[in-house]
């Protein structure tokens, strides 16, 4: 077994995968009775992690992995502690009788092929998540459970709430996953390790860096976005939209947890700072009374069961936040109780909701005798989750009591606040699990019955489980809380608390809440209108928040590429120019690097500032002109006023081309206008005019500064130097321009030549084409 | 001596010749027999630059040809084959639409060809009177098929718009590299990076550089160039605009990873500032302003700008990780691209013909199945979502910025990508969960095949990806 555990274990990870590959056609096939042979695939996985129950509770690490990208360092690898483990076992144990329960609860749907595909790609990544050794791969499947939950949320497409829902969750937790990875980028950029495993065992550096706050900010925006906390929780209810099978699996047993594992996970080495030991608490006791509050609003049972669960990961962050070693082990405690019943109470609304028609608590009562298999279900995982004696979930608010009356004095005032919302989901517990099952019968849509196997056996297990590990605590704290407690503390823990009640200051708070509890309950629909009434008064929430958001991005968008991209070319002409004139103006000004002021020509000769008069009229001739042809043929002054200039100081072959050029520009533009209309006037109002003439002086300043600023510089005398002393020898020429003209530069020449001859054949041809008619290229000649 | 040296060089540039030759060749073929021969001269084009596509990978030998105006590196064949995949299949896939759009002119291969050739010469240019003729060789047979749709306003419109834009950005170009010669007396890179790095710079070579730099982010449309992308997308025919987005850009963008990476690299600090500013805005532009578009053509030109944004993180670091996530970037950006193009080209209603809005492809997943498949992954791996290639894209280039410390650069580009994502997600959830409005027409094979590739390469690039990691790393080795 040893031997061949890596290979079986990777195999195990792709299990639910494969499954999925084949649910679709397997469905097809078998019908709903697929169900019960996918469900194979996690039951297989969970028997597979439970091999390591012995070796993982006996302090050891299981890890093993494959290299994926060798040049880049990247391998797929993944270890298993407490933590991993105890998540792995809840993901593929609970992903059974989901799985199973999904067969019952989507009997007959048409997609219920995809939906089974769905549920175990979403197992395979969650799996995948809380095994991850290096960081991309935890990332990757990060972001997988958001992208599967998308699907799984939106299942239902046809309504426009469940779209919405589906798109909220995955910008919600996408958005935050990016964050985490930018978290997981500082976390590898100040330690220089990418692996969880070696991450948890450092010793110093991480707190210390100034980076930190950074990281730890990043981390916990991704954690918090994925277990809902305030002020990103509103996600959740909304995701209530799925069916009821993945509001058990996703939505209160699996995947909001995946946030409150990356905490745990990351407490060794990014815990017991100030930072974590605010902010953790804060947002969590938050996320806590503001869940139980809204919960006790609703009549919707799934409603009232997500805003619990809500409410739970509130505690659970809460007290990882403390992260002293009770306050961790009442986390571990609650986390597997929590899964435990929520899963339980989410299969038995889902149940109900099945066989009545309907999910609303006022309209459901005296179900006792229709279902009693499910009543007894929900009964047990009711009294788990108010905490009752007996129970896991006794065990798991004995313990938190106890972390939290032992802590300093500001534990008080989170023990009220744990005291306050334990009391209220006590209410909440036995408003979903008793208050539907008790009292007269009322009519319901549908005609009450008890579900198919399929829809109790789930929570008829998971409710059990919850009474069975009580009852042998000792068992179970051996292989699961102690070993789960000890990765979180990174050191050894051991988890004893039993079923028994002890007295003390622990109990009495439970019976306190258990009495607050009860009254709420016996009092619920006046609490309830109260709630209504409080948050109305409160206004619109994050949710409504969201949609403002999203509304405002896309008109902030709109809005921003009007301006920008109006599709008017003079407009992106005068953006390139502005930011011409910018780049050439703004840097020597800040950088204090303008030219110096030159010093007027001494030797200016007439004819040289005759000319330069010519090329300035030329160009005032441009400016002014009023209709096309004009500005072209006053354009061709400047140019032939420039071609003399250069010929004035001594370059004939640059004057040269210079005056070749600007003769084939006058022709040519001068050829396109005659096809042109030439009367359009300059419509630009004055306005227009002023501020296109103070961005082209703009720019001619800019190159003027920079022409100056350049020749400044030393003139380099290397080619002048050459052509001086070899003209002679070499070429045998007595004039130095018609040496580099036809010797030096000889090819250059002649490639110049041409493309001056293929241009005025261009030209020519243009004039042909000009008699053409409008369709024809050249035959109109 | 001389001949050796001449029979090296032409050796080194053989892909090149045969597509010159060649396509001189093909126009003479097509001049000669007329319109007629518009298939044949496709088909030919098409084999024309598959040749020089293996030539480029089966033949070896590297180095300098031409008196070192010419670099046949590892990264100069990476990126010719980049580009000559991505001409080689907007070729292809134009030839459904050449009707339609009026492309069904023997020009339109022979141009492509030509341009393919610029991209090439380009990308290999180790000199700026190289880098200047490849560049102007590439950018006027855009010109010519940006507005080749003569009889549609659009058409002309865009290819006048970008001719315009692009002279400007030519002309800035141009006026950059006389000053950087003027400062340093060389036009070839390695002489340019051997006075940059033995000299104190002067002001006026900063802003010749700037200016260089502002021609290669106007071919990449990068903001504050970038205004052309979305009027020329939409405007010119839809096979064209595949062809934009595909080749020119790859090309473009490693002639801007050359000139940084080689010739200016000893002012890394100078350089960097731009790239980020560059990076950043386009990231920020191609982000927003892409959420408002309905046509999908519009919106796949801020997609574009954004992506180059990303791209030119990795640049920015200005080292062998950067440079390698860079051509890592271009490689997945343009198979992704490449398959949306195609998808967008099948959006064909069997009464009416090309759509090209957003809207239209609502409730694909009942009718196109496949297609809708296809195109939510390449949507996903747009949005840089994992497992899918275009994460790993954008992993390492943030991965390098960060090894350079340019903190606020990654984080401002992971923020923008996830309002990228948002743009992205909506056209999957008009896929899925929409009402579908009317079907499309049946979708021809070779747009099949290239959004199955392209979906394919996405999806399994995590499992295979490895091998072409180790390609653009190898290239990136050139420079460093």
């Amino acid at each position: 077994m040893a031997a061949n555990a890596p290979a079986l274990t990777f195999i195990v990870l792709f299990l639910p995968i494969l499954a999925a590959v084949l649910a679709p056609g397997l469905t097809r096939f078998l019908g709903d009775r697929a169900a019960w042979v996918l469900a194979l695939a996690p039951a297989l996985a969970f028997l597979h992690f439970c091999t390591f129950l012995g070796e993982v509770a006996g302090g050891e690490v299981v890890t093993g992995g494959y290299a994926w990208v060798p040049s880049f360092n990247l391998s797929f690898s993944w270890f298993l502690d407490g933590l991993s483990l105890t998540f792995a076992l809840l993901i593929t144990g609970i992903g059974t009788l989901i799985v199973i329960y999904s067969g019952g609860y989507m009997k007959g749907h048409p997609d219920q092929g995809r939906f089974l595909a769905f549920i175990l790609l979403f197992m395979g990544a969650m799996l995948g998540l809380v095994v991850s050794d290096s960081f991309l791969m935890l990332f990757v499947y990060w972001e997988l459970t958001s992208i599967t939950s998308f699907l799984l949320i939106g299942f239902d497409h046809e309504r426009e709430a469940a779209r919405r829902a589906a798109l909220q969750a995955l910008v919600v937790t996408g958005g935050g996953g990016l964050c985490l990875l930018a978290g997981l980028v500082f976390l590898w950029n100040i330690t220089g390790v990418t692996q969880l495993s070696l991450l948890v065992h450092l010793e110093n550096g991480l707190r210390e860096s100034p980076f930190y706050l950074a990281a730890l900010v990043l981390v916990l925006a991704g954690a918090f976005t994925k277990s809902a906390q305030f002020p990103f929780h509103f996600w959740l209810p909304n995701a209530m939209e799925a069916p009821t099978p993945v509001s058990a699996y996703l939505h209160s047993a699996t995947m909001v947890k995946a946030g409150v594992y990356l905490l745990m996970r990351l407490n060794p080495v990014m815990g017991q700072t100030p930072a974590w030991e605010i902010l953790l608490p804060f947002f969590g006791g938050i996320t806590l009374i503001s869940g139980t509050l809204l919960a006790v609003r609703q009549t919707d049972l799934k409603l009232m069961l997500a805003y619990t669960t809500m409410a739970s990961l509130g505690l659970l962050v809460m007290l990882t936040g403390f992260g002293a070693p009770h306050a961790v082990e009442a986390a571990v405690l609650y986390l597997i109780a929590h899964s435990l019943f929520k899963g339980a109470l989410f299969m038995v609304a889902g149940t109900v909701d099945h066989e009545t028609g309907t999910r609303d608590l006022t309209k459901l009562a005296g179900l006792r005798a229709a279902m009693p298999i499910t009543f007894g279900a929900a009964l047990l995982a009711a009294l788990s989750m108010g905490g009752l004696p007996l129970f896991f979930g006794f065990l798991a608010k004995e313990e938190i009591y106890t972390a939290l009356a032992a802590g300093n004095p500001r534990a008080v005032f989170f023990t009220g606040l744990a005291v306050a919302g334990n009391a209220l989901m006590f209410a909440i517990a036995f408003a979903v699990g008793l208050k539907p099952f008790l009292g007269p019968r009322i009519e319901t849509p549908k005609h009450p019955h008890e579900g198919p196997a399929a829809l109790w056996l789930g929570p008829v297990v998971l409710a059990a489980l919850g009474l069975l590990a009580a009852l042998f605590s000792g068992l179970a704290h051996r292989y699961v809380s102690s070993p789960m407690a000890s990765a979180i503390t990174d050191q050894k823990v051991t988890v004893d608390i039993t079923s028994m009640p002890h007295l003390g200051l622990p109990l009495m708070l439970s019976i306190i809440t258990m009495v607050l509890g009860a009254l709420v309950y016996w009092r619920l629909d006046t609490a309830r209108a109260l709630m209504v009434r409080a948050l109305e008064n409160l206004g619109p929430g994050p949710d409504r928040g969201f949609d403002r958001l999203i509304c405002g991005l896309v008109r902030l968008s709109v809005a921003v590429t009007r301006f920008v991209q109006p599709g008017r070319l003079e407009i992106y002409i005068t953006a390139t120019f502005i930011l011409l004139a910018l780049t050439l103006l703004v840097p020597p000004l800040v950088f204090g690097e303008l030219p110096g002021v030159p010093a007027w020509p001494q030797n200016l000769l007439v004819q040289e500032a005759a000319f330069l008069l010519i090329a300035l009229i030329g160009i005032l001739a441009v400016v002014r002109a009023t209709d096309r042809l004009t500005a072209i043929v006053s354009l061709g002054i400047q140019g032939f006023a420039v071609a003399v200039i250069f010929l004035l100081f001594g370059a004939p072959d640059l004057s040269f081309t210079q005056f070749m050029v600007e003769t084939l520009s006058v022709v040519i533009l001068a050829l396109v206008m005659t096809r042109l209309r030439l009367s359009p006037r300059d419509h630009r109002p004055v306005g227009q005019m002023l501020f296109d003439a103070v961005v082209a002086t703009a720019c001619g300043l800019g190159f003027t500064l920079l022409l100056m600023k350049s020749v400044e510089a030393p003139f380099d005398n290397l080619l002048t130097d050459f052509f001086n002393a070899y003209s002679k020898t070499i070429a045998h020429g007595a004039n130095v321009v018609n040496v580099i003209i036809v010797d030096f530069r000889g090819t250059d020449t002649l490639g110049e030549i041409a493309v001056v001859m293929i241009t005025g054949l261009a030209v020519l041809a243009l004039i042909r084409v000009r008699a053409g008619s409008r369709t024809g290229s050249g035959e109109g000649r | 001596m001389t001949a050796e040296i001449l029979s090296l060089s032409l050796q080194l540039s053989m892909p090149e010749i045969i597509l010159a030759v060649g396509a001189l060749a093909l126009l003479m073929i097509g001049v000669f027999s007329g319109d007629k021969s518009t298939s044949t001269v496709t088909g030919l084009a098409v084999a024309l630059l598959l040749v020089a596509g293996l030539w480029l990978i089966f033949m070896p030998g590297e180095g300098e040809a031409y008196g070192g105006a010419f670099m046949l590196d590892p990264f100069a064949r990476f990126m010719k084959v980049l580009a000559l995949i991505g001409s080689i299949v907007a070729m292809v896939m134009s030839v459904g639409r050449a009707q339609s759009d009026q492309l069904d002119r023997f020009e339109f291969p022979v141009l492509l060809v030509l341009s393919t050739l610029g991209m090439m010469l380009l990308i290999s240019a180790n000199d700026l009177i190289a880098l200047y003729l490849g560049l102007e060789l590439m950018s006027l047979a855009l010109y010519v098929i940006a507005a080749f749709n003569r009889d549609s306003i659009r058409s002309t419109e865009a290819g006048l718009k970008y001719f315009v834009l692009g002279a400007l950005s030519s002309g800035m170009m141009l006026y950059g590299m006389s000053l950087v010669y003027g400062f340093t007396g060389n036009t070839g890179f390695d002489e340019i990076a051997g006075i940059l790095s033995s000299e104190p710079r002067h002001m006026g070579l900063i802003f010749g550089m700037v200016f260089v730099l502002a021609g290669a982010c106007f071919k990449i449309s990068a903001v504050p160039f970038h205004m052309w992308t979305p009027d020329v997308y939409e405007g010119a025919p839809t096979p064209v605009t595949a062809f934009f987005a595909a080749g020119p850009k790859v090309a473009a963008m490693a002639i801007l990873v050359r000139i940084v990476s080689e010739a200016f690299l000893p002012i890394l600090a100078d350089w960097r500032q731009i790239i980020v500013f560059v990076s950043i805005a386009s990231m920020l532009l191609g982000s927003f302003a892409a959420i408002g578009q309905r046509n999908i053509k519009r919106l796949m030109a801020y997609s574009s700008i954004g992506h180059m944004g990303y791209a030119l993180v990795g640049l920015a670091a200005g080292t062998e990780t950067g440079v390698s996530g860079v051509v890592l970037y271009m490689t997945i950006y343009m198979i992704m691209t490449l398959g949306t193009f195609a998808c967008i080209m099948a959006m064909r209603r069997k009464e009416g013909g090309n759509v090209e809005n957003v809207d239209d492809l609502a409730g694909l997943s009942s009718t196109k199945p496949f297609m809708a498949i296809v195109l939510t992954a390449l949507m996903f791996s747009m949005a840089g979502i994992p497992p899918l290639a275009g994460f790993f894209a954008k992993y390492f280039v943030f991965v390098a910025a960060i090894e350079a410390k340019l903190y606020a650069l990654a984080v401002i580009g992971v923020l923008s990508s996830v309002v990228g994502a948002y743009y992205y997600l909506r056209i999957v959830k008009l896929m899925w969960f929409d009402e579908a409005q009317g079907e499309f027409a049946r979708i021809s094979g070779e747009l099949r095949l290239v959004f199955g590739l392209s979906g394919l390469f996405v999806t399994a690039y995590v499992l295979f990806g490895g091998p072409i990691g180790t390609a653009a790393n190898a290239a990136a080795k050139s420079f460093f």
